[in-house]
């Protein structure tokens, strides 16, 4: 279980042990490194559905949240990859190229364009961050924090495949320059 | 009183903590979803000769012959599957006046037809006869019966009776195929 923010300020404040009598001026200086960094947070399951017409492609639509801050110099990215093949076998498989996405409606950056064939062994782009880009607070920045992506899944519908459920594992992973 | 306050501040600055420390949506680096699709017994069929014309060759009076060629996707389920292709006349000949499947100006009149169905099906057997009334076999698929991605062909060769009844004309039917899996 993880706190909702990137970064908590806390002010703890505790009693004064002495009281002194008059005025100071203290200066003290705070500085801050901020580096890239970016989050995000993907559903635990996604039901791919087909529409009832015989042999109509599965399809489900996934949303995707994320946080990000990039350097002006930097730039980030999400990808998505297999953790392994569709799982138990007879049914289909990424070796026939069965398993496609497209992006859409990315809340900061560049969502993917046209056709993505999900990989096991290759990353996948989702979407690509600029520089000098972050989440949340408006300005240069987004509006919204988190910000959200979605992704249009769509599986073969081959009557090669045996009748059962089958499961397949993706990951996500985000990346900052 | 002022030492009061100030435990008062710290106690609202110790919930502040706790209330933003409240989950929300689990972010990290990465995060993994799990794709589920369940895969059901489904069937399709398309009948590529749109309109198939029965013609009579060779010898007066010889039965008019012709060929109706379909594609067909099936999948039936893995352990107690089955499936079947089935055609009906639904419309009869029509005009009046020339062959009828329902009414035949002389008993034994009939449209008639063998099946040939490539694999996984199985075709029908021997020679069947339309009807108007009940659906009759084309044919038939077993258990775990999967077709090729593309689909599978299959064709009705027809025969009808070249009566000298039939007044001179053109004729025409209807008829329906049916494809199912369970």
């Amino acid at each position: 279980m993880r706190a909702c923010s990137f970064l908590h300020v806390v002010l703890i404040l505790t009693p004064a042990t002495a009281a002194f009598a008059g005025t100071a001026t203290i200066t003290q200086n705070i500085s801050v490194q901020l580096d890239s960094a970016g989050k995000l947070a993907a559903p635990s399951a996604l039901s791919l559905l087909s529409s009832g017409l015989a042999f109509t492609d599965f399809a489900g639509s996934l949303n995707l949240q994320y946080r990000f801050r990039t350097t002006p110099a930097g730039s980030g990215a999400i990808t998505v990859r297999a953790g392994a093949d569709f799982s138990p076998s007879g049914g289909p498989s990424l070796s026939s190229a069965a398993l496609r996405y497209s992006c859409s409606g990315a809340g900061l950056g560049t969502a993917c364009s046209g056709l993505q064939t999900v990989s096991a062994s290759a990353e996948t782009p989702i979407v690509q961050i600029p520089g000098s880009a972050c989440t949340g607070g408006g300005g240069s920045c987004s509006a919204a924090d988190p910000v959200s992506i979605q992704l249009q899944f769509s599986l073969d519908n081959s009557p090669q495949y045996q009748t059962g459920s089958y499961s397949i594992p993706l990951i996500f992973t985000i990346s900052t320059l | 009183m002022k030492h009061k306050s100030i435990v008062l501040l710290s106690i609202a600055a110790m919930m502040l903590l706790f209330v933003s420390a409240a989950p929300c949506q689990t972010f990290g680096s990465s995060g993994n979803t799990n794709l589920n699709v369940t895969v059901e017994a489904e069937a399709s069929l398309y009948v590529s000769t749109a309109n198939t014309a029965l013609t009579s060759t060779g010898t007066l009076f010889s039965d008019y012959t012709g060929t109706t060629n379909f594609m067909y996707k099936i999948r039936t389920s893995k352990t107690s599957g089955a499936g079947n292709i089935q055609l009906k006349v639904t419309t009869d000949f029509s005009p009046s006046g020339g062959p009828s499947v329902a009414n035949p100006p002389t008993a034994g009149d009939a449209l008639t037809y063998s099946c040939t169905v490539s694999s996984p099906g199985t075709p029908c057997s021997g020679t069947q006869t339309a009807s108007t009334t009940s659906n009759t076999p084309v044919g038939s698929f077993g258990a775990n019966a999967r077709s090729a991605r593309e689909g599978n062909s299959g064709s009705v060769a027809w025969t009808l009776t070249n009566d000298p009844l039939y007044e001179t004309g053109s004729y025409s039917a209807v008829v329906t195929f049916t494809v199912s899996a369970t």
